[in-house]
């Protein structure tokens, strides 16, 4: 893929087959440890470990329209071709959490994309709660490291908002320049 | 034109869907490294020029029922995507030429 976003779409789309709720999605650039690391954890039905096993293989699918499945398969490639590496864990009734880890400066890694468009779009669909946080670590020794943050949980935006739908027009346009600017913020440090 | 035709006149090696090789008629190729991209601009019965070697280039080949795989640069193809490509017969070629280089002869032979 051309952004790492559409990877992590293609895993959102999992966990809301999988019945989820809740997706925690976190995204952790260590440039000091040159690593990025995306972790999507959701309270889906999980799979048993006959299934898990499979999920790697490009020929498994739960799909009945085609024989082959690619979100997970091309996700690990693109993680191990980095210097990276790929794991994904599960137990039925458990939920699934996938970590995939690239090293940050690898020139093959892709990168991250446009992640408040695909978050916007995933929330609006508004079948399940994203608690997502974006986190970057540098620093050059002499100034010292910095960490800065970027959180969005709607779950707490909902505790707000009330009976207002994440899909209302103001609430939609504050989320969109909410998840813009929180990202922007993130990508012009350093 | 016959994929038989273009793997002898190209001299590629053939390592894997061997006997898919005479039934598959090329009609058209395609030159790209990001699956998601073949996945959604290749069409069938084209052939794929990449230097991805991983299992998953026999699943988008025969996702999205291509004419076959040429692996080019000679670059390393895992033993597992040879065994896939036998299973789900889907010709799995190789050659020392580049994808640029070999999509050129290509044209030349013309498939277009």
């Amino acid at each position: 893929m051309r952004e790492l976003s559409l990877h992590i779409l293609d895993m959102l789309q999992n966990s809301l087959e999988a019945g989820a709720t809740l997706v925690e999605l976190i995204v952790d650039e260590d440039l000091l440890a040159d690593r990025l690391t995306i972790t999507v954890r959701d309270n889906g039905r999980g799979m048993d470990e006959a299934t898990l096993a499979q999920v790697t293989d490009p020929f498994f699918t739960t799909r009945k329209t085609r024989r082959v499945g690619l979100g997970i398969p091309l996700f690990k490639a693109a993680a191990e071709h980095c210097n990276g590496s790929f794991a994904i864990t599960s137990a039925a009734g458990q939920g699934t959490t996938v970590v995939a880890a690239f090293q940050h400066s690898h020139l093959d890694r892709a990168p991250l994309g446009d992640m408040a468009g695909t978050l916007l779009s995933f929330v609006l669909g508004g079948i399940c709660d994203v608690h997502y946080v974006h986190r970057k670590k540098q620093g050059d020794g002499k100034a010292g490291e910095t960490a800065r943050e970027f959180e969005f949980d709607t779950q707490k935006i909902k505790a707000e908002l009330g009976d207002i739908p994440l899909t209302h027009p103001t609430v939609r346009e504050w989320l969109r320049g909410f998840l813009a600017e929180g990202e922007a913020e993130l990508a012009a440090a350093g | 034109m016959k994929l038989a035709e273009i793997v002898d006149k190209l001299a590629l090696e053939v390592c894997g869907g061997a006997d898919q090789v005479p039934e598959k008629e090329v009609t058209g190729g395609y030159v790209c490294d990001l699956l998601s991209y073949v996945m959604a601009r290749a069409k069938e019965g084209y052939l794929w020029l990449t230097v991805q070697g991983h299992p998953n280039i026999v699943a988008v080949a025969s996702l999205v029922n291509l004419a076959g795989v040429v692996v080019t640069e000679a670059a390393k193809i895992d033993p597992a995507t040879v065994e896939k490509a036998d299973q789900e017969g889907v010709p799995l070629l190789t050659t020392s030429l580049t994808s640029y280089e070999l999509a050129g002869r290509l044209y030349e032979l013309g498939v277009k």
